[in-house]
């Protein structure tokens, strides 16, 4: 494919690729690779938000406060917390929702279009909705809690420690999941039902057919979902910004919210640029693995 | 496997995919049910369960105190001025990366997959900085101008994986024909790569419609305000009444859903042909 595509036409020179890709290179250099070169140097600084440009350098000071500070540390954990949660339960619920789905009957069109409504839903909308669904005393989700007899059903979930990440998480997943399970859904088609059918009559039973059959087909789309899942967690603001503000006392407060605390409501931007360089190299890192792994996973099946 | 127990396992079947569907409609129902119950009966123990249809004139009182209308003016756009911008920016460049082998080629495309690693809050800061500086905060235009940057690049990837798709064959025959390069992308390839265009259509006009964190710190004039950001300064909030914020919430995500419903077919086709396998 790669000789034949590298033709060119007689009546353009060598330079034809570049003028096709010129204008969207100079775009990203100025609205990705600028801003995070200047994010680079804000970070060595102290710049105020009310005067962006008169910052004073002040060296890796930033960085040795954020790494002193508990409220980074907690922020770092909890990051991680939200992040694992979000990947591995929007991946289970998506897989038991497109094997569901997966399998013939009447209205499934119907059933596959609904079931991805809340992927379409607004994140600013979901996290107005949430909250209400979580008030305290007059939230619904309290009231079934309730009605089932449960203690926790007179709870303030947003104002509790222990419960604000579990409401958020709910919240998140119920948003997710969705496109997860489309993911998975369009990776099932791909699954051969005759080794599936010849599975079944050796007499395997439904899960060792998922594990010899299913699993190894999916696995690869699963793979990158979970690259994605985990890149989208570590970004995610606004649900969990309108939710919580982070709080209380930290229980939600990841990175984001912590960049965004240090910048706007504290207006230290150079504190604030730390934060983001840390995620920024955080979001590369789990790239670099993910790829490392799947190429190893790659070499170690093709010298099989 | 009897009969019989392969019916209740159908039944079993069909009621976790009701239990599925139920769970993921309940939230918006319940915002829609909200913005239509009486203030009398927010507050009351158990919750009403059905909109109360008496109650439409919440929708009209929104409009009325309320800006609603400019913000989704706002809204709609910053999405569509996102839509066609990264849309304009991403088909040659896609098309590069498809057919022309040439230097810098790998930079290119891993450029284009370390931008959509990038955390796009994690670059609100220096972008405020760099807008402060340049005279793009409070502007429309700019907002547009920064949501592209974090649309393109995914955009882009969609679209060089669907125009691998395309058979060489068809371009060389209009080449034969004494067409432009220009010529055969625009008229040739595009047409045959329109599911593709159209999923990342939406996906740019969702971005845009969608997009909070950078409309919320790079505009702060009232009347510049989109949608998100409106709806955003009611989160939490107590002294507008529940059921006007939650007819807000439903004007503002009732056209998102009727649009994603309208070609969820589209997107779903056009991202599984190549945007996330990448």
């Amino acid at each position: 494919m790669a000789a034949a595509s590298g033709r060119t036409l007689p009546d353009e020179g060598r330079w034809t690729p570049y003028l096709f890709i010129g204008p969207v290179a100079a775009y990203l250099l100025l609205f990705q690779f600028l801003p995070l070169v200047q994010e680079l140097l804000l970070s060595f600084t102290s710049t105020s938000l009310l005067n962006p440009k008169g910052g004073t350098w002040v060296g890796m000071e930033n960085y040795r406060d954020l790494v002193a500070g508990e409220d980074f540390r907690q922020s770092l954990v909890v990051t991680a917390a939200y992040t694992v949660a979000c990947v591995v339960l929007a991946i289970g619920l998506g897989l038991a929702a497109a094997l569901l789905l997966d399998t013939p009957f009447r209205g499934r069109g119907v059933a596959r279009a609904l079931v991805t409504i809340p992927w379409a839903a607004p994140p600013v909308a979901v996290a107005l909705v949430f909250a209400w669904i979580f008030n305290a005393q007059y939230g619904v989700f309290n009231f079934v809690l309730r009605s089932f007899g449960f203690a926790s059903g007179t709870e303030n979930w947003l104002d509790s420690a222990h419960l604000a990440l579990p409401a958020v998480l709910i919240a998140t997943i119920w948003q997710i999941f969705p496109f997860a399970a489309v993911v998975i859904l369009a990776a099932l088609q791909g699954v051969s039902s005759e080794l599936k059918e010849a599975a079944t009559i050796d007499g395997a039973g439904r899960l060792s057919v998922f594990g010899a059959v299913t699993w190894p087909t999916i696995q690869p789309s699963v793979a990158l979902l979970t690259l994605f899942l985990t890149i989208w967690s570590i970004r995610r603001f606004d649900l969990i910004w309108l939710m919580t503000q982070g709080g209380p006392i930290g229980a939600t407060n990841t990175l984001v919210i912590e960049l965004y605390r240090q910048g706007f409501v504290y207006r230290d931007l150079g504190r604030a640029a730390a934060v983001g360089m840390i995620g920024v190299v955080v979001a590369l890192l789990i790239t670099l693995v993910y790829f490392y792994v799947t190429l190893r996973a790659e070499r170690a099946g093709d010298s099989r | 496997m009897t009969g019989a127990s392969h019916g209740a396992g159908h039944l079993l079947r069909l009621a976790a995919v009701l239990g599925v569907l139920l769970a993921a409609a309940f939230p918006l129902y319940w915002m829609f049910v909200t913005s239509l119950t009486t203030s009398a009966s927010l507050f009351a123990v158990p919750p009403r369960a059905l909109p109360d249809p008496s109650q439409l004139g919440v929708y009209a009182e929104a409009f009325q105190t309320i800006p609603v209308a400019r913000w989704l003016r706002n809204s709609l756009i910053v999405a569509a001025g996102t839509t066609v911008l990264s849309l304009a920016l991403a088909v040659f460049p896609a098309y590069a990366m498809s057919r022309f082998r040439f230097r810098g080629r790998g930079a290119m495309g891993l450029g284009l997959f370390a931008t959509q690693m990038l955390p796009e809050a994690m670059l609100v800061v220096p972008l405020y900085a760099i807008f402060a500086d340049v005279g793009l905060l409070n502007s429309l235009g700019g907002l547009i101008l920064a949501n592209t940057a974090f649309t393109v690049p995914v955009i882009t990837w969609i679209l060089k994986g669907a125009i691998d798709g395309v058979p060489l064959d068809i371009e060389e025959a209009a080449r034969m024909d004494g067409a432009t390069r220009v010529g055969i992308v625009l008229s040739v390839v595009l047409p045959l790569v329109a599911p593709s265009l159209a999923a990342t259509s939406v996906i740019a006009f969702f971005h845009g419609w969608n997009e909070y964190v950078l409309a919320q710190t790079l505009i702060s004039q009232e009347g510049l305000r989109t949608a998100s950001v409106g709806l955003a300064s009611f989160v939490g909030e107590l002294s507008t009444p529940v059921h006007s914020v939650m007819a807000i919430g439903v004007l503002y995500t009732l056209p998102a859903i009727a649009f994603y419903l309208m070609v969820q077919r589209y997107v779903v086709a056009g991202m599984t042909a190549g945007s996330v396998k990448g």
